[in-house]
């Protein structure tokens, strides 16, 4: 592997997994987490697909040094990370997984080189967040209300920088996770989570749907607060040959709350690809 | 309370909210702390989602972040957030739970909420110092990386200043890849100092930005593009062949050259470029660009708009012309100048009307030279006032010989170059009444050729000194008209009696309809403000003809005759009288202001219309 190879994997945390030779499936995580959000659904994937994921810069364990705020100010940095990672491992016909913010990248980076993916995924996705009224478009919030996320990113500021939230006493639940593993999964970076939080709800990826090649599957939660209904229908009437699936799991994070429900229907989508 | 377990104590009325949801966070039991902290009663907060008590902000960092947390690690620790309270009042919070296997075998979530208003206060007024810090910290790393960029950039144009290009050619210098040489291109617009001069300075600036900008976009990105000063720029490459380093002085070249508009004003600008490549001898950044520097003075002594590439084996071109300024004036002194008289005749009748003085210098081992070899030197050094007055006197010495006062004898005037130097010398008009006193020769038989670039130098002191020698009846002729890119509204303010066409509008006619438009329209404006207008550089009867259907007065060129000896002009002049009749003098009548402002709109169209920054250039012709 060249040295290029070896720096994209280490920034990005990428890690490798299932089958070596089987198709690529490649997990992209959303804002308020990192791969670990795709802890539960990965197992449904290794026996059959080469499973790829990553953190994206300023999530997770990616490498900070990297990190530089004006690239990260918009989705293209994300989407040029996205590519990258794509190069470095040399993925082909890549089945691209993409949850929420997530999934606005993965329709730029088809956009963007159409050839390097064979299916799109979008879990939860949104082409915007912010209502448009002028065109009719209910993205669910106004620019007031990312004002207000900002600050309750502010109001848990020092608890994330230095990972000075107490562990609870107890914790039955999850007997698998322990004491610093829990207190790491999905820790946020505050400084970092502030201006990935503003691209994820203050980006509008509306205009790039029509440009879209790739066969795409939308999955619908219910009771999602990020995405509502409307939004999955206009994903779908927007992006051609796309198909929309409704899942029972409620919330936005569906690979965490449902995992077996959210594999199988992308397994399924999978497998009723004639391609 | 009686009958109430330890248990149920220290559920209801422990001293911190007490809740217990269901895995989707529906509301199932409630303790009455949080009951009486927040004013709700039990049966308004059973069965309704958690989130639903957060403001938006917290209910999006709750789905986002806290609802993977819990459903992944099985627990969040002290999320800072707000309730809304009954009254709709937000509290401030600290939110902790576990999921745990519920009595009913399906996940239940039990959560704790401690009221935490104090400390988000002091949080929140932590992180916007801190902001506050980051912010100053950031903007004093702007302000000294912005000095940085101002001491090594160039603020018009963004480009790197002679600092900058001093230490990107140390850098390219010592990291050049091997099999690449450093190619330094240095680019020098001609003619700029006519175009500021002219149009402005504003003019000239937006000039050098669009040069700037095109001469950066020429390059690769790999190279770089520095503005030295003025209009000097410097282009430095990798190359492998010095045929590479021209192929890229060729490109520039002709980006340079595409025309372009400033102030409604089309423009075309030409550069000169000398090229220097790194050498085995470990050549340093001072050096190549000095070697380029000399190479980019010989293409402009070359002509102009041409690279050329630096020659070890020729000499220094600052040293070359220090030798010849001081050989020079060692020829003034001398005598080996010359003065040669190139007739100039009557279009209509073909008469000699008169000659125009023009200084050769017999160098010793050089031969004839032009004043183009030598005049821009003697102008610069200030040696052109002694020259000048020389030619002057010998100019108006063998005038008064062509004039011998003798009735039947036709007039012969005699014309001589005045240039920017000489026009603002305090002297001037002492030196020409003394001259023509000493001589004895009718000042009306003398013609005083000025450029518009000289009158424009300095326009007031100009007005002054040709209104006094206007007075002493001198005759006054605008030099190469057309190539100053002064406005033409200053005809009418300056005392002149001639107006010469410049060479390069003549040799187009006929065959450059844009050419044509501008010779007849300097006639017709000459016409219009009551002066003669002279046709320079005629060379074939075609010309001559058309100059003549044009009404052009006076004609002087190599179809007629070439600059002679004085002897060979007395001998012409004596061949002319046996063959024609001398011509009455036509009175000129100028027409009304009107007329004429709409001749020099005309003109103004004409000039518009073409090359301006080519053709032949504005130097004084002694």
């Amino acid at each position: 592997m060249s040295v290029d190879t070896l720096s994209v994997i280490d920034r990005h945390n990428v890690t490798v997994g299932g089958r070596p030779d089987g198709p690529v499936v490649l997990f992209a995580h959303g804002f308020g987490c990192d791969q670990n959000m795709w802890h539960r659904v990965v197992p449904f994937f290794e026996d059959r697909f080469r499973v790829v994921s990553f953190d994206h810069m300023g999530s997770g364990q990616s490498d900070l040094a990297f990190y530089e705020p004006g690239r990260y100010s918009t989705l293209d940095g994300y989407v040029a990370d996205l590519l990258a990672v794509c190069e470095a491992l040399e993925l082909r016909d890549v089945v691209l997984v993409a949850h929420s913010v997530a999934a606005m990248m993965a329709i730029k980076a088809a956009v963007a080189n159409p050839e390097t993916f064979r299916r799109l995924i979008l879990v939860a996705p949104s082409a915007s967040y912010i209502n448009d009224p002028s065109e009719s478009y209910v993205g669910g919030f106004t620019q007031e209300d990312i004002h207000e996320l900002l600050e309750s990113l502010d109001s848990n500021y020092f608890a994330w920088a230095a990972a000075l939230a107490p562990i609870v006493m107890g914790n039955p639940g999850a007997p698998e996770l322990t004491g610093e593993l829990e207190a790491s999964f999905c820790r946020t970076n505050p400084d970092t989570a502030r201006n990935f939080a503003r691209v994820t709800f203050l980006s509008d990826i509306r205009a790039d749907l029509k440009d879209v090649s790739v066969p795409a599957l939308i999955l619908q939660c219910s009771e999602d607060l990020l995405a509502p209904p409307e939004v999955g229908r206009y994903l779908h009437d927007q992006l051609a040959g796309s198909t929309l699936v409704g899942l029972k799991a409620t919330g936005h994070v569906p690979q965490a709350s449902a995992p077996e429900e959210t594999a199988r229907a992308i397994l399924q989508y999978l497998q009723s690809d004639p391609s | 309370m009686t009958g109430e377990t330890d248990y149920e104590r220290l559920y209801q009325q422990a001293p911190c909210g007490y809740l217990l949801t269901d895995d989707t966070w529906t509301i199932t039991a409630v303790n009455d702390t949080f009951l009486t902290w927040t004013g709700y009663r039990s049966s308004d907060v059973l069965g309704m989602p958690l989130p639903q008590l957060l403001p938006v902000g917290d209910r999006l960092l709750h789905a986002t972040n806290s609802v993977p947390r819990m459903q992944l690690a099985g627990s969040v620790s002290e999320v800072s957030l707000e309730i809304i309270d009954a009254t709709g009042k937000r509290k401030a919070a600290l939110l902790t739970a576990v999921s745990a296997p519920g009595p009913d075998g399906g996940t239940e979530i039990r959560v704790i909420i401690f009221s935490a208003h104090e400390r988000r206060k002091h949080e929140l007024e932590l992180v916007a110092a801190r902001r506050r810090a980051e912010e100053s910290e950031a903007r004093s790393l702007r302000a000294e990386a912005g000095l940085q960029h101002l001491a090594l950039h160039d603020s018009l144009t963004g480009l790197p200043n002679r600092a900058g290009l001093a230490s990107i050619l140390t850098r390219e210098l010592a990291e050049s890849p091997s099999g690449k040489e450093v190619a330094v291109l240095f680019v020098d617009l001609d003619h700029f100092k006519a175009v500021n001069d002219s149009l402005g300075h504003n003019a000239g600036d937006e000039l050098l930005t669009i040069v700037a900008q095109r001469l950066s976009s020429a390059v690769r990105s790999t190279g770089t593009v520095a503005r030295l000063s003025g209009d000097e720029f410097v282009v430095v490459e990798h190359v492998s062949t010095l045929s590479d380093a021209t192929a890229l002085a060729e490109r520039l070249l002709e980006t340079v050259n595409r025309s372009l508009v400033i102030e409604g004003l089309e423009i075309i600008c030409s550069a000169s470029i000398g090229i220097a490549l790194t050498d085995s001898d470990g050549t340093d950044g001072t050096q190549l660009l000095r070697h380029a520097d000399i190479a980019m003075y010989r293409a402009k002594a070359r002509g102009r708009n041409i690279w050329d590439v630096h020659d070890p084996s020729q000499g220094d071109p600052a040293a070359n012309r220090m030798r010849l300024l001081g050989e020079l004036r060692h020829g003034i002194r001398t005598g080996q100048l010359r003065v040669h008289y190139q007739p100039r005749v009557d279009i209509a009748t073909n008469v000699i009307n008169g000659v125009e003085a023009l200084v050769r210098w017999e160098h010793p081992t050089r031969g004839l030279l032009q004043p183009i070899d030598f005049i821009d030197l003697a102008e610069e050094s200030g040696l052109i006032r002694a020259l000048g007055a020389w030619v002057l006197e010998e100019a108006v010495q063998q005038g008064r010989l062509w004039n011998p006062g003798t009735p039947g004898c036709a007039p012969v005037g005699v014309a001589v170059n005045l240039s920017t130097r000489q026009l603002l010398d305090p002297h001037l008009v002492d030196t020409v009444a003394t001259t023509l006193t000493r001589h004895d020769f009718d000042p009306h038989l003398l013609t005083l050729e000025i450029t518009e670039t000289a009158l424009m130098e300095s326009p007031a002191v100009a007005l002054k000194v040709l209104t006094t020698l206007k007075a002493m009846g001198v005759g006054l002729a605008i030099d190469d008209f057309g190539t100053g890119y002064a406005s033409l509204t200053y005809l009418k303010d300056f005392p002149i009696d001639e107006l010469k066409i410049d060479r390069s509008f003549v040799s187009g006619l006929g065959s450059n309809d844009g050419d044509s438009a501008i010779v007849s329209s300097c006639i017709q404006l000459a016409h219009a403000v009551g002066i003669r207008a002279v046709a320079e550089g005629v060379e074939t009867d075609h010309q001559r003809s058309t100059l003549l259907t044009l009404g052009c007065d006076l004609a002087q060129g190599y179809h007629y005759s070439k600059p002679l000896t004085a002897e060979s002009v007395t001998r012409w002049i004596a061949d002319q009288d046996d063959t024609s009749n001398p011509s009455s003098p036509v009175v000129l009548q100028p027409l009304p202001e009107d007329a004429v402002d709409a001749l020099i709109s005309d003109l103004d169209t004409a000039m518009e219309n073409h090359e301006v920054m080519e053709g032949s250039s504005p130097v004084p012709t002694l």
